[in-house]
């Protein structure tokens, strides 16, 4: 298997003055406390959509995908609920998605992968696994290929 | 290829080959097909851009890429843009139209002359017509000609193609077209990264709650030996089977080649 390289989360500054600073942490704000990421709604969706379409054990077949995930909530200082929260809505009973929550999140994921060592597709793991988060929440996203 | 097994091999493809580039040959061969396309007054509405990705400024190629479309764009070597251009009736003033009453395509065996063109149709109908809020759904109607006839023409030429939406103020941005051009689909080309098949005809909704006959509410009878006969001609093929395990796995093996989400 790919030996996936840290993520630089722990040597980003709390704010890279980046596009992805709206919901960067901020020196004021309190770090998120996670809970063990199944607990939440949205986490248990994102399991129920892998078993879906992919069929197996998702919350056991990859054992960095709730590391690479959590990594990321950490990094933008969100819980899982709140990450969905922030990239959709409800309008006149529909489930909508948020434009802009959507956008400001395509960008910060594509910093997060960024920010990730080794190879292209190490890098494009640890993008994808938050993408598919959101996507099997609901929110479509495409990343484009990863050269 | 014969006609009815190019309707019925086409797909929406979604997974193209971004490094095999598509030959410009074949790319003029879908616009020619849609210059022949059937026109309402042979007015011709349809423009196109041609865009080939690898010519394609940086700038250009991000504000084409949305969260929806990033990756089909990113995935075509090529992108036909396609516009309704909503000048042209008052550009041509009806001219076409006695084009086609000179070959005898408009007879006066059905009432046609130039006289009746240049006093009747253009400032009493054509003119009129382009002040009416109504009059892009028709003219985009035959658009929609235009670019089936090009899609089609690409399945020929063993191209995968794939009509989708962009965002039309960026098109006009950057492709620097004219104000009066509605901007409207693109078919992305390329060749299939997946199997031709895609994993079989893509569902449909059934024939008898789409067509009717005499009146709305009387379904048009499907004979079942005409189905045959198109599934012989290879017009009708196999379906597409919900969750198929062959399927799955070759969307799987691209998705690791290309790092996609899953």
């Amino acid at each position: 298997m790919t030996r996936l390289a840290s993520p630089r989360s722990e040597r980003w500054p709390k704010n890279t003055g980046s596009r992805c600073s709206a919901v960067t942490q901020t020196e004021e704000e309190v770090p998120v406390e996670l809970r063990p990421m199944l607990e939440y709604p949205s986490v248990q969706a994102w399991m129920h959509g892998l078993r879906q379409h992919w069929g197996g054990d998702p919350e056991h077949d990859d054992p960095e995908r709730f590391v690479i995930f959590e990594t990321f909530c950490r990094r933008v200082n969100r819980d899982p609920d709140q990450i969905v929260k922030e990239t959709t809505m409800m309008k006149d009973g529909q489930h909508r998605i948020r434009i802009k929550g959507r956008n400001r999140y395509a960008a910060l994921i594509q910093d997060f992968q960024d920010g990730v060592e080794g190879s292209r597709f190490a890098k494009a793991k640890w993008g994808n696994t938050v993408r598919s988060f959101l996507i099997h929440n609901g929110v479509l996203l495409q990343s484009g290929v990863q050269r | 290829m014969e006609f009815k097994e190019v309707v019925g091999r086409r797909r929406s493809i979604r997974f193209f080959d971004p490094d095999r580039p598509v030959e410009r040959e074949k790319i003029q061969k879908m616009l020619e097909a849609a210059r022949l396309a059937s026109c309402a007054v042979n007015a011709h509405w349809a423009r196109a851009i041609v865009a080939f990705r690898k010519d394609l400024t940086d700038d250009q190629f991000n504000r084409l890429k949305t969260p929806v479309a990033a990756l089909n764009v990113d995935l075509a070597p090529v992108h036909i843009h396609w516009f309704n251009d909503l000048s042209i009736v008052n550009k041509i003033k009806g001219s076409r139209l006695k084009e086609l009453v000179d070959v005898g395509a408009l007879a006066p065996t059905h009432g046609w002359s130039h006289k009746f063109v240049d006093e009747f149709v253009y400032p009493q109908i054509l003119e009129p017509m382009t002040k009416n809020p109504g009059y892009p759904i028709p003219s985009t109607f035959d658009v929609g000609n235009a670019v089936a006839q090009a899609l089609l023409t690409g399945v020929d030429e063993g191209l995968g193609v794939c009509l989708v939406t962009l965002n039309g103020e960026v098109l006009k941005e950057v492709f620097k077209v004219p104000d009066e051009w509605i901007p409207l689909s693109s078919i992305l080309v390329g060749y299939p990264a997946e199997s031709w098949d895609g994993g079989g005809q893509r569902p449909r909704p059934p024939f008898e709650e789409l067509y009717y006959e005499g009146q709305f509410g009387t379904p048009f009878r499907r004979d079942p030996a005409v189905v045959e006969e198109l599934k012989a001609a290879k017009m009708i093929q196999e379906p597409a089977k919900p969750n198929d395990p062959a399927r799955i796995a070759e969307i799987r093996a691209l998705a690791e080649k290309y790092g996609l989400p899953m």
